[in-house]
């Protein structure tokens, strides 16, 4: 292989890459070079990125590698090039949720997130991709175009986080960050093929994150092992004084819980779930492998029930939706962003505004959203979701009483082709089937790979109870420790 | 009808019941806004006490400032409301440009406070009678911008929105349909503002927009136990254009019921200059805000002992005081609820005649000639600046001769309002009362020769004439001599 060609290639894990900053075997210069030359190697067709700040990254590398050379480390992120969703705001940096009525827009604020990586010498080398706010499947509700899955550029990458996690499989970074409000970090992280975790709601402080549906929106890294997962986790997690719904119980030692042992953890699979109809049978039989494997480790798995399951697709349009109607109602024109040129009156001055600049997709949410929280129709829709979000929440804690982690696919099927069901919202928001109640409970959830169904990666799912995120992490690394599916590449591109 | 405030019957209709709501708004005294952490402040240059926050950038959170919490909960004990240990912030969902978030953080289905009661005081004097009334509900929520539409500064097409206001807590106060008269409600307006101040919730000044009053005016005929169709009187700033725009609703509806016509539900506007209100737009149908729960926030639970603590700590409330100073300091319930419609004023009443000893005579000077300095001045009995020790030095001055009563009243105002020694400025000014016997005889003698007549009549028992020949000798000096002193020489004199 030529310099130039290893100057270009994938990066590694991020455990691999910070002892390699702490033995000094590389620097953080060389690293940042690496993931920019990488993601100008592979950009024009991955189009994970929307922004980089190469010079900036670049400056901010030189200063970790020159707090290491004084023996100043930060810990084991200093140096190492992450990426992040473009919904969570960098202080002097664009965002905009790649929606054109954020055009302009630049943050004077970071978030909680983005404050914590920063601080601990991380070097954000851009803006990853996504759905329009964070409404969609596939990025293909992106303003800026969609993304591809590194695995097959015909193929979306998942979404929303679909930029974060296509960045992340093609080697560019060894971290990067999405948001989850249905399965955004999961289901994309299943579609090429790494490890994303979304974790309990309000583990991580949502304070600069551009809010979707408040209630169930959370941030959570993609990366390529359950325990890099397990280590961006520890370096975000926490209460945050910002966020009245971040919690506050202590952070544990997640990277202490990965322990390799997962006998006698019962694993419960919901009958629910593992049904024929509607899921592609390649990968039922890869999380069923993926069950046996564990059950070789000595778990023992259970059936369990989650009854209301059915509900759960309807009940989170209903929230999701009501939340979006009002969280986006601050994009009106007036204080940032893209107004209209040359209103009439104020009522036309929104009304453009507006009309050009959110997407179809975000338009579809708004006005249902608007719909069910209006008087007459709220008791029917939002008040009687609420309702049926205590069932699915009571539904889980009851299978929590038979069970210490629950196992499904994270998505019915592999990733999908591009244009494949942008013109069927409804098939769109079925592809969510499996992540969407997670976030009506608030419970944890991790999608990572567990082998390849006709050539693409599938994604196993792994619940947990409120706050046992190390549970999740220590299954899904003792799985990663007796397999190799975490270790597979998309082919180079040539 | 035509008074539109003073005494309640003149504005009490003869053929129709006006039935009055009010809901005020008022500024809670905070340092800082009601969910982060941006200053609390008056006349600051526009935009500039803001945060990310206030400003509805993207991906900002709230967090609820838990000092305007206690304050909230402190209103609502001192008006005898139910303060739920568990209560909910909600949006209420609306476009303005001087609402940053497109909605405004409220409370709406489970609100801080229910049900309670201040007693107001209707009529005047020896027809004052006490009534009790009811309140609805008091909820917690924050203020809008300030949107400026002025050509001057905005240009003729424009608007500007300075959103130094956004965020700054309010209570919301709902009164229940208890009110019946334009007084009535003036004497609710300044019995709740008086209860605020004193419990420290706000200044509730007015002309900063700290105490804020919108009026629901129907009307029924007299002995009708239903409702009539109501209007709603915005954003009135003064007690007086309160007053006065609810005397004004009360008439124009009676006109048109007079006529046969309906009163249309409607919101209105009162133009203080023309003392009319006019129609701002008709309610077809009631607005929908879309109220839900704030998703960003929990809701908000207070601890029963937590709210037992601020009941604890509440200081003495105007009603409270009045009927202790009734029984303290001898006062007639009047005098009393006179001194206690302002913490201030009895507090200084309170130091005054502790040290004073004669409580009634300080009652007199306070209610009589202090309240009449602030009044010409339009200032607040918190603008007194004398030291009640140095008012009780001038009383005393008074009470020995030394100074009399009418040059005391001279130099209240600028002791009052500037503070000072009293004792410096009548040296100053040569106030002193002359009590020079020498002086005073040769007046009194100047006197009686001058008006012979009179003093025959003295001499010969008509005592009330000795006031006039005491004023003689009191204009002789210049209003300087001390009225004791001048009474015993002339009774003295004339009496030999």
């Amino acid at each position: 292989m030529t310099s130039a060609g290893a100057a270009t290639g994938p990066l590694g894990g991020l455990a691999e890459l910070g002892s390699a900053l702490a033995a000094r075997r590389v620097s953080s210069r060389e690293l940042v070079e690496a993931a920019l030359a990488r993601a100008a190697a592979l950009e024009p067709a991955l189009h994970a990125f929307v922004g980089l700040r190469a010079e900036r990254a670049r400056a901010e590398a030189a200063e970790s590698d020159a707090r290491r050379a004084r023996g100043e480390a930060r810990g084991s992120l200093d140096g190492i090039p992450i990426a992040l969703k473009d919904n969570l705001v960098q202080r002097g940096e664009p965002t905009t949720c790649c929606s054109r009525i954020l055009e302009g827009f630049i943050s004077p604020y970071d978030a909680s997130v983005t404050r914590r990586l920063v601080d601990a010498g991380a070097v954000v080398i851009g803006r990853t991709n996504l759905d329009e706010f964070a409404m969609g499947s596939s990025t293909e509700n992106s303003a800026q175009g969609p993304s591809r899955n590194p695995w097959d550029a015909t193929r979306t990458p998942g979404g929303s986080s679909g930029g974060s996690a296509a960045a992340v499989a093609a080697g560019v970074v060894p971290l990067a960050f999405g948001s989850d409000t249905g399965g955004s970090i999961r289901q994309p992280a299943a579609c090429c093929g790494v490890v994303g975790l979304k974790p309990t709601y309000g583990r991580v402080s949502r304070y600069g994150l551009v809010a979707f549906a408040s209630s169930l929106d959370q941030i959570g890294p993609f990366t390529r092992s359950a325990a890099d997962a397990a280590l961006a986790l520890e370096g975000i997690a926490g209460h945050d004084p910002l966020d009245s719904t971040s919690l506050p119980e202590p952070v544990p030692r997640y990277l202490e819980a990965l322990t390799g042992d997962v006998s006698g953890l019962r694993l419960g699979l919901p009958r629910e779930y593992f049904v024929e109809e509607g899921v592609d049978p390649g990968v039922l039989a890869r999380v069923r492998e993926a069950v046996a494997e564990l059950e070789r480790a000595g778990a023992k798995p259970v059936e369990v029930s989650l009854p209301h399951t059915k509900y759960a697709i309807a009940t989170y349009y209903l929230i999701a939706t009501a939340e979006a109607s009002s969280n986006l109602a601050r994009y009106d024109g007036v204080r940032y962003g893209r107004r209209a040129a040359h209103p009439k009156d104020l009522h036309d001055l929104y009304h453009r505004t507006r009309s050009e600049g959110f997407g179809a997709e975000v338009k579809r949410r708004i006005l249902l959203g608007t719909y069910v929280l209006s008087a007459g129709y709220y008791d029917a829709y939002y008040r009687k979701a609420q309702q049926v979000r205590t069932l699915l929440r009571r539904d889980f804690e009851r299978a929590f009483e038979g069970c210490d982690a629950i196992l499904t696919p994270t998505a019915p099927e592999t990733a999908f082709r591009l244009g494949e069901k942008a013109a069927d919202p409804l098939r769109m928001y079925l592809s969510d089937v499996y992540t969407v109640s997670t976030n009506l409970a608030g419970i944890p959830g991790l999608s990572i790979p567990c082998g390849l169904a006709d050539g693409l990666p599938v994604g196993l799912q792994l619940l947990g109870r409120p706050l046992d995120e190390a549970t999740l992490l220590r299954i899904a690394d003792t799985f990663q420790r007796r397999t190799d599916h975490h270790l597979l590449r998309p082919p180079e591109p040539r | 009808m035509s008074a539109p405030h003073g005494d309640r019957r003149v504005d009490v209709h003869p053929r129709y019941d006006a039935v009055i709501g009010l809901e005020v708004h008022v500024h809670l005294k905070t340092r800082s806004k009601l969910f982060c952490d941006a200053p609390v402040v008056y006349g600051a240059p526009p935009n500039h006490a803001v945060t990310p926050v206030c400003l509805a950038l993207p991906g900002v959170l709230p967090v609820l400032n838990r000092r305007a919490v206690e304050l909230a909960v402190r209103a609502g004990l001192a008006t005898h409301c139910s303060v739920h240990p568990r209560s909910v912030f909600a949006r209420k969902n609306y476009f303005y440009p001087d609402l940053p978030k497109g909605y405004q953080i409220s409370q709406y289905e489970e609100p801080l406070c229910t049900g309670g009661w201040i007693e107001i005081q209707v009529g005047e004097g020896e027809r004052a009678e006490a009534h009790r009334i009811g309140i609805t509900r008091i909820h917690m929520e924050e203020d809008a911008g300030k949107s400026v539409h002025d050509d001057s500064l905005a240009g003729a097409e424009g608007s500007l929105v300075d959103l130094n206001r956004a965020g700054v807590p309010l209570l919301e106060i709902v009164s229940e349909p208890d009110l019946r008269s334009a007084a009535e409600a003036g004497a609710y307006l300044r019995t709740l503002r008086s209860i605020l101040r004193t419990i420290e919730v706000s200044d509730a000044d007015m002309e900063k927009g700290q105490f804020r009053c919108d009026a629901n005016v129907s009307l029924r005929p007299k002995g009708s136990p239903a409702f009539g169709t109501r209007a709603e009187i915005k954003n009135l700033n003064s007690f007086r254009f309160v007053e006065g725009a609810i005397a004004h609703e009360i008439e124009r509806q009676a006109r048109i019921l007079d006529e046969g016509g309906r009163v249309v539900q409607s919101t209105l506007l009162y133009d203080p200059a023309a003392g009319r209100t006019r129609v701002m737009r008709v309610k077809e149908n009631a607005d929908d805000y879309r109220y839900f729960p704030d998703p960003d926030l929990v809701p908000l639970v207070i601890p029963p002992e937590e709210i037992e603590r601020v009941r604890l700590e509440l200081p003495e409330l105007p009603d409270q005081k009045r009927i202790r100073l009734e029984a303290e300091y001898g006062l007639t319930a009047y005098d009393a609820r006179g001194l206690t419609a302002s913490r201030a004023l009895a507090d200084f009443f309170e130091a005054v005649a502790r040290a004073h000893g004669s409580a009634k005579t300080v009652a007199n000077w306070i209610l009589r000639d202090v309240l009449q300095v602030l009044k010409e001045a339009d200032a607040e009995p918190e603008a007194i600046r004398l030291e009640p020790a140095a008012f009780v030095r001038l009383l005393a001055l008074v009470d020995a001769g030394r100074v009399t009563a009418r040059s005391a009243r001279e130099l209240l105002p600028e002791l009052l309002l500037r503070g000072g020694d009293p004792e410096a400025l009548v040296r100053e000014r040569g106030l002193e009362a002359v009590s020079d016997a020498g002086l005073l005889e040769a007046a009194a003698d100047e006197v009686i020769a001058a008006h012979a007549d009179s003093a025959a009549r003295v001499r010969a028992g008509e005592e009330k004439i000795l006031n006039f020949l005491m004023g003689q000798v009191m204009k002789r000096t210049g209003g300087k001599a001390s009225p004791v002193a001048v009474r015993e020489i002339l009774a003295r004199k004339l009496r030999s």
